[in-house]
């Protein structure tokens, strides 16, 4: 009990002691980013869940071809009656003609309330193609909203007068951009938005014409979690439950792990954070050694001194993690606030949960990266107190490695989730520290011959960074790798991300063309090479849904939990061809090829999900007939191609009786789009499906991710600072000896400030190059082998990097070491005995 | 050598302190005994014989002084009688304690509150104020009234002025008087001292001495010290001389 309030009175008595504020600095640093992304992984998550809703227009989307009466009731929740609070709007769609003078086109209509849409917005505009301004969907009264491709189809622009039914409305602007297309992407026609209060007045809606009732939900999860688990149950076949994870299934693949990915990079800076703890807690060991003997001395025994140090351990270790907690609090709302900014307020508030893992990782850091030294503390000898030099009982080495070991793995464990995610990031960070290692030291040798060459202050700076070889290895280690990370992350996205477009080009599909029907296929095909536009293989597609496999009802296949899949729910676009598609590869079986047999080939994803296997026999139920076929082979897709991609693909001949329009992908250069206007005009069945705002959502989401990333990059940056200046820290004792020395013999202070700074502007410069080198290795790697881009070179990087070394550990160095230049040498030399 | 009178030399006070119960109050008692006392190391050229066969006995109350050239075994041979360190060879007994049935926590225990020390180096910890410093043992000696006989026992070093200044802004002189006020201020049965005049000028020195043998002198305490200096070795009441490992007792004038 003495012991532990004597470890926190020395503990405050020694707060302002270099090595506890590099301890505590380096522990804020790496606890700010596990818990900035801790936060920002919840809220991300949800930001996520926000695009999908806002592609939906709303969290849940059902639709049902009958108006759905009766709901889920309220659930009863500890006795307590609960009231749904979900925010609920309700639309209808239905098919009709629109006309003006003579022309007439058919229009997907949507009448909507009020409320529409639940989530995102709607961009309206006064002239087709322009950006236009967010306004409720909701027209004002005898007005409509229609889709671009509608005016020159019936060769009106805005203001003009328009009739639907009996009833006349105004074209009060274009849709620029709408959520909510519930078939899908594919297989609308231009539609137009009207209230939902006018519908009446048009008299289109008889008995027996085809509708679509809509029904959005939103709310919080957890509510709308329970309110779906129940409607599912209330739901038959022809009405489908839409969640918003579900609108963005192309986007998916980007979505999978990027989480993980995140948190793994935070993990980096707390680990460099680890590297600057040990190096101030071995400093700290060494300086009180003196301490722990006297405290022997008066009778402390192990225990007790066990006691004192691990509380005041445990103290800097919960001040440090709380106040990185706090850091990351902040940091994360800016992150949130700087690139999601509409999202902000809908956010939910900060979780508990990102806090405790946050302080448990930062003890586990600061247990890893002290205890070895802590150890050695309290196994000072008491004689220690006579004989100076008497060194701590050195403590086992593998003990201080398993202790330390097992924290930092428990450490990677957690946060890389299995075992061989972990494998590969230990591995990884081991090849890269043996790399840097190496490369580190081959840049010191090299500097040896710059060091001869160099005069006055710059030969005593670099001759400092060659003495200090093993803290000058590891500051140069440290401030590479951050350079390189952060270098590495700026490439990715100004070469992968922006050069996205570029690279799907040469012939990269940016519009489809829907609903082709058999007889166009030939005038499509003529009018396209008219304009020389080059259109994809003409796919034709039937819509069914997969009813059995092996004669037993699909669903009934699953574990429980497995059978809501979309895929069961929804009907598939299938088609038939006799040759795979381009960006389609076979895993297993045999492609059917020309063979007309009832085969089918299917995507691997959804194999796996609905767990089928080559030889399973299923049937899909189109329209009112069934079909059957056996799996001869399973695919991989790349549904980020933008070419046509199926689920299912038939052998050929397979879907002849079955009612089947087409559907193509073509590039349409940015000089041609005027054909389009054309194309439609010619082609009024036809819908012509723009790409670009597919791209774009891609595009938004890795630039979300990616500048989340390079916010923790910033936390790296500082880790590596606080490497720098832990290792100078430690260094301290011996540099104001030697600069006493160099003081008494008629060195100037300039000249040892000269001596300083061109020590710490060599070390940035030299890690600012290392890191140059790494990254476009990386880069040309990653460019090479995953997306197959051309080499690339980066000048511009070989400045930008060395200066930010140079600027960044010049800074630090000399904040930590300039007042070795100040103090006169009679003080120093007292001091220092 | 002749015997304490109980009357001239009473028990050392705080009998009342549960530490101090403890002890066994035998105002006869020898303080430190050590018996065939050898130190031995290995080194690259065998074995080297620090201290050899020492015989000793310090009755409580007792000043000590051991001398002898640099490299004689005297540092050495304190920390053996003071439990810092575990002979090669032979028996201490400390307090009424054989040593050699300790382990290092048990010896540990055994100094706590009932062993002062002075260095020669002062050992103050750099971070506490000269208060604090005296306050240090008594805290760990679970003193309830630590801090005002800290207080007191700045004062008895005339340094109450001085009792928030931290080492950093003490003279040398200054320092081991707060060296010296720590090790008085749990009432230790016995002081070690190694050559607690050694990093200080003469007149620093010699002030240091009166203090030393003032204090010990009104608190009665046993002192065992380590000194080349003649003028602090004459003012004990015996002398130790070492001549390789060797001990000899030195005639008093």
């Amino acid at each position: 009990m003495i012991y532990l309030r004597l470890g926190l009175w020395l503990l405050r008595r020694e707060r302002a002691s270099g090595e506890w504020r590099v301890l505590l600095l380096a522990l804020i640093i790496g606890v700010g980013s596990v818990s900035t992304t801790g936060f920002l992984g919840d809220r991300l998550k949800r930001a996520m869940s926000e695009q999908g809703a806002s592609f939906l227009g709303a969290d849940l989307l059902v639709t049902s071809p009958r108006p759905i009466e009766t709901w889920p009731a309220p659930s009863v929740k500890n006795g307590k009656l609960k009231t749904s609070p979900l925010a609920t709007s309700q639309a209808l769609e239905f098919s009709s003609m629109v006309a003006k003078g003579d022309a007439f086109q058919l229009a997907t209509l949507r009448a909507v309330d009020g409320a529409y849409p639940l989530r995102g917005s709607v961009r309206i505009a006064d002239r087709p193609f322009a950006a236009g301004t967010p306004r409720p969907a909701q027209p004002p009264p005898g007005a409509i909203y229609v889709e671009p491709s509608l005016l020159p189809l019936l060769s009106a622009s805005v203001g003009d007068r328009v009739q639907i039914g009996e009833a006349h409305f105004t074209i009060a602007g274009v849709v620029a951009e709408e959520p909510g297309q519930p078939g899908g992407v594919f297989g609308f026609a231009p539609r137009v938005l009207l209230r939902a209060d006018e519908v009446e007045q048009t008299r289109v809606l008889q008995p027996g014409s085809r509708l679509t009732y809509l029904y959005q939900f939103a709310g919080a999860p957890d509510q709308l979690a329970a309110f779906s688990a129940a409607l599912k149950l209330t739901l038959d076949s022809t009405q489908r439950l839409i969640g918003s994870r579900e609108g963005v299934e192309t986007l998916r693949g980007a979505f999978a792990n990027a989480d993980r990915y995140i948190q793994l990079t935070a993990l980096i800076s707390l680990l460099l954070s680890v590297a600057a703890i040990a190096i101030a807690a071995h400093h700290h060991a060494l300086r009180h050694y003196d301490q722990a003997a006297l405290l022997r001395c008066f009778g402390a025994t192990t225990a007790q001194l066990r006691t004192l140090y691990a509380v005041q351990l445990l103290t800097l270790g919960l001040l440090g993690s709380l106040l990185g907690v706090a850091i990351g609090a902040v940091m994360q709302q800016a992150l949130v606030g700087l690139i999601l900014p509409d999202a902000a307020t809908r956010l939910p508030s900060l979780g508990l949960a990102p806090v405790g893992v946050a302080v448990v990782s930062g003890l586990l850091a600061l247990a890893g990266a002290s205890l070895p030294a802590l150890m050695r503390l309290i196994r000072v000898p008491p004689l220690r107190v006579l004989r100076r030099d008497l060194p701590p009982l050195p403590v086992a080495a593998w003990i201080s490695a398993a202790v330390s070991g097992s924290a930092l793995l428990a450490l990677i464990a957690w946060y890389a989730g299995d075992a061989k995610l972990v494998g590969v990031f230990v591995g990884a960070l081991a090849g890269l520290i043996g790399v840097l290692t190496l490369l580190a030291r081959l840049a010191l040798v090299a500097g040896r011959g710059v060091q001869r060459m160099a005069h006055g202050p710059l030969r005593f700076g670099l001759a400092q960074l060659l003495r200090h070889r093993f803290d000058s290895t590891l500051q140069l280690g440290a401030f590479t790798l951050a350079l390189f990370l952060v270098a590495l992350l700026a490439l990715v996205r100004s070469d992968l991300i922006a050069g996205w477009r570029q690279q799907l080009p040469p012939q990269a599909p940016n519009y489809f063309l829907v609903n082709i029907a058999p007889h166009q296929q030939d005038a499509v095909a003529a009018y396209l090479s008219q304009h020389r536009l080059k259109a994809s293989t003409l796919y034709p597609m039937v819509r069914g849904r997969l009813v059995t496999k092996n004669g037993t009802p699909i669903a009934e296949t699953l574990p429980e939990d497995a059978r809501d899949s979309n895929t069961l729910r929804r009907e598939l676009n299938l088609t038939w061809t006799a040759t795979l598609p381009a960006n389609n590869a076979v895993l297993a079986g045999r492609w059917h090829g020309e063979r007309s047999a009832a085969e089918i080939s299917v995507e691997s994803g959804m194999a796996e999900r609905l767990n089928l296997a080559v030889g399973d026999q299923l049937a899909f139920q189109v329209g009112d007939q069934t079909l059957a076929a056996r799996i001869t082979s399973l695919r991989s897709v790349k549904w980020d191609s933008m070419q046509p991609n199926f689920f299912v693909i038939f052998a050929p001949g397979q879907l002849d009786a079955l009612p089947a329009s087409s559907i193509a992908s073509v590039y349409v250069p940015p000089n041609a789009a005027g054909v389009l206007p054309g194309f439609v005009k010619t082609f009024p069945g036809i819908t012509v499906l723009a790409l670009d705002k597919l791209i774009a959502n891609i595009e938004a989401v890795f630039t979300q991710i990616i500048g989340a990333i390079q916010l923790l990059l910033g936390f790296l940056l500082a880790a590596g600072m606080a490497v720098v200046i832990a290792t100078l820290l430690a260094s301290l004792d011996a540099r104001q000896q030697e600069a006493v020395l160099l003081r008494t013999l008629g060195a100037q202070r300039a000249y040892l400030a000269k001596g300083l700074w061109s020590e710490f502007i060599a070390l940035g410069l030299l890690a600012g190059l290392l890191a140059s080198a790494c990254a476009e290795i990386a880069m040309a790697l990653i460019a090479d082998r995953l997306f197959e881009l051309p080499l690339r070179l980066h000048p511009w990087l070989w400045l930008a990097l060395p200066l930010a070394g140079a600027l960044l550990v010049g800074t630090s160095g000399w904040l930590t070491t300039r007042h070795i230049t100040r103090v006169p040498p009679m003080q120093s030399i007292r001091a220092l005995n | 050598m002749t015997p304490r009178d109980s009357a001239q030399f009473p028990a050392p006070q705080g009998d009342s302190d549960p530490l101090r119960a403890k002890a066994p109050v035998e105002p006869y008692a020898p303080a430190v005994i050590a018996r065939a006392l050898s130190q031995r190391v290995s080194t690259a050229d065998g074995t080297l014989a620090i201290l050899s066969e020492v015989e000793l006995a310090v009755q409580a109350g007792e000043t000590l002084a051991i001398t002898g050239a640099s490299g004689s075994g005297k540092s050495t041979l304190l920390g053996l009688l003071a439990g810092l360190d575990q002979p090669s060879a032979g028996e201490i007994v400390l307090l009424g304690q054989r040593l050699n049935d300790l382990d290092e926590d048990a010896r540990a225990r055994l100094r706590a509150g009932r062993v002062g020390f002075v260095f020669q180096s002062f050992q103050l910890l750099p971070a506490l104020t000269a208060l604090e410093n005296i306050l240090l043992p008594l805290e760990l000696a679970g003193r309830a009234d630590a801090r005002e006989r800290a207080a007191h026992w700045l004062d008895r070093v005339g340094l109450a002025a001085r009792a928030g200044h931290t080492p950093r802004q003490l003279s040398g002189g200054e320092q081991q008087r707060v060296a010296i006020a720590r090790a008085f201020a749990t009432d230790p049965e016995i002081v070690f001292a190694d050559e607690p005049t050694g990093n200080l000028d003469a007149d620093t020195g010699a002030r240091i001495i009166e203090l030393l043998f003032e204090l010990n002198a009104s608190a009665h305490t046993t002192l065992i010290l380590v000194t080349h200096d003649d003028a602090l070795a004459a003012r004990c009441r015996r002398r130790l001389h070492l001549v390789a490992g060797r001990a000899r007792e030195v005639a008093l004038a």
